[in-house]
């Protein structure tokens, strides 16, 4: 069974239109995906209907089958739905340390706290090295690593991420899908939204692509890469390698 | 040593302002709203004291037993009842503005209907007896009012620092989404904080009712000062809430001795325009945000 169904969901802000038109994907567990398109196809949007920060205003997100419509974020993540948005989203005046405790806020037990606290110390040395800094005061590429270690706190079956390379040198965008390509050796399912198309395509198994909130195409990353009708149509610009990438 | 008693009496009234100011500072650092009932809801707790001391003779100082979780609980209602159907409001801070002044017109109306719109004290023995510490000279109202108020600010500080609760009210107060991330459920430790909020602003009217007369206009006066405070320490700063109150207070209280108890509330509102003017984030305010 798959892991996670997005059947059929409409979705959008407020009162606002709809952003998404319909959507349907299907999730398998252990896989990896990345969600490309143009501005606007509604690649955010799914990802905060899935984890429960939009409520569909109709279809259905399934989890192993089971209907979440109505969750709230605290209850997908608990689930093992994990969401990474795109703005940094830490607790500024908290320390590396804290904002890495943070992560784990749902886990109960101490000692599992300390655990999973030295796993991601040692998933990110970098980390481990700034943990008594305040993140307010880290640099863009090292407020990414911490959103990325805390996600690993909780160890979610699925992650989430929204635009991880956003406003990041080449290079440190290099080091992110990195570790992100880690998550997906601990066994956990990558879901990516990248502007960047070819690196995050590059860096997962499977490609959906996503326009004016419906989706308009998905198979294999490497054969989204290889075809230059979908590089025309809805990638644009965007498939256009960067200096140096 | 004149000065000495001046900063003795200031830190007297700051200790019960202080608790007001963090109420309502809780409530924006958590929510985002300004809570311009929030002294309506302490006139509210005033008058239920001075109704418990006039028929059972209750010690108002007892009766916070009863007003603060009785505030706590109307808190957690009117908050579950009235905001969550505001959060998706693209008009959100509009609307809470308008909500929290439309509390305060209702909890007015209902007190002057029911007390009638003249002044009114509590007057327990102690109201009108000071404690004389060598040349200081303290009020024992206002001591034993502060005493309190920081006992309960110490409850307050603990809670936050030391209680699950108290780590997400802190997280949701520093970036709410990211609390949401994290698995932190916004809507649960919004309900509790504006109790919190409301169960402190309980307490400050229990207090308040045997150190100033009240009727039930006098809110308007008291939420303005209160804004006053928490501006200067910085919106949503807690520290920046007890600090700005000490201060003022003092500063106020040195005005009185100066230039006249006419002049005193005008430290508060020059205070205001000139934080607002030279640094609008306030002492501990974020000025930006992550």
């Amino acid at each position: 069974m798959a892991l996670l169904e997005v059947d059929d969901v409409v979705a959008g802000y407020g009162a606002g239109p709809d952003i998404l038109n319909g959507v349907t994907v299907t999730i398998e567990e252990g896989s990896s995906y990345c969600i490309v398109g143009p501005n606007g196809a509604g690649k955010s949007t799914l990802l905060r209907a899935i984890a429960g920060f939009l409520k569909p205003r109709a279809g259905e997100v399934r989890l192993d089958g089971v209907s979440m419509n109505g969750s709230r974020p605290d209850q997908m993540l608990a689930a093992g739905v994990c969401f990474v948005p795109q703005d940094a989203s830490l607790f500024p005046g908290m320390s590396v340390k804290e904002n890495l405790v943070m992560g784990g806020y749902l886990i109960e037990d101490r000692s599992l706290l300390q655990e999973r606290l030295e796993n991601v110390y040692e998933a990110f040395p970098v980390l481990a090295e700034r943990k008594s800094q305040h993140a307010g005061t880290l640099s863009g590429g090292e407020q990414q690593m911490v959103t990325l270690g805390r996600a690993l706190m909780i160890e979610p079956r699925m992650v989430m991420i929204d635009e991880p390379s956003l406003g990041l040198a080449p290079m440190i965008a290099d080091q992110i899908f990195e570790k992100i390509t880690g998550f997906k050796d601990l066994g956990i399912t990558v879901v990516l939204v990248e502007q960047n198309a070819v690196k995050g395509l590059e860096t997962v198994d499977w490609g959906f692509v996503l326009d004016l909130g419906s989706l308009e195409f998905d198979g294999p990353a490497d054969g989204i890469l290889a075809d230059p009708r979908i590089r025309d149509l809805y990638l644009g610009k965007a498939m256009t390698p960067r200096e140096g990438a | 040593m004149q000065w000495v008693q001046l900063v003795v009496l200031g830190l007297l009234l700051g200790g019960v302002y202080a608790m007001m100011a963090s109420g309502l500072t809780l409530l924006f650092g958590v929510m985002r709203v300004v809570n311009l009932a929030h002294a309506a809801f302490i006139l509210l707790a005033a008058y239920l004291t001075y109704a418990l001391f006039e028929n059972v003779a209750m010690d108002p100082m007892i009766s916070l037993v009863i007003t603060m979780p009785l505030m706590f609980g109307l808190g957690v209602a009117l908050y579950l009842i009235l905001f969550p159907r505001l959060e998706n409001s693209p008009r959100y801070v509009e609307m809470t503005v308008l909500l929290t002044f439309g509390l305060a017109l209702i909890v007015e109306g209902m007190l002057t209907f029911v007390f009638t719109g003249i002044f009114r004290s509590v007057r327990p023995e102690y109201s009108s007896t000071a404690i004389n510490l060598g040349e200081i000279f303290m009020p024992t109202s206002q001591f034993y009012a502060s005493t309190i108020s920081f006992g309960l600010l110490i409850v307050l500080w603990a809670i936050l620092r030391f209680t699950k609760t108290g780590t997400a009210i802190r997280a949701t107060m520093q970036n709410r989404s990211a609390a949401q991330i994290v698995g932190v459920n916004v809507r649960r430790v919004s309900a509790i904080s504006f109790g919190i909020g409301m169960a402190l602003a309980g307490a400050a009217g229990s207090l308040l009712s045997f150190m100033f007369p009240f009727f039930p206009a006098r809110h308007w006066q008291w939420v303005a000062l209160l804004l006053a405070l928490i501006v200067l320490g910085g919106m949503g700063s807690i520290k920046g809430a007890v600090i700005g109150a000490l201060l003022l207070a003092i500063a106020s209280a040195f005005v009185t001795d100066l230039v006249g108890p006419t002049w005193s509330p005008i430290t508060f509102y020059l205070t205001l325009f000139l934080i607002l003017m030279l640094k609008p984030e306030g002492l501990f305010g974020a000025k930006v945000r992550l």
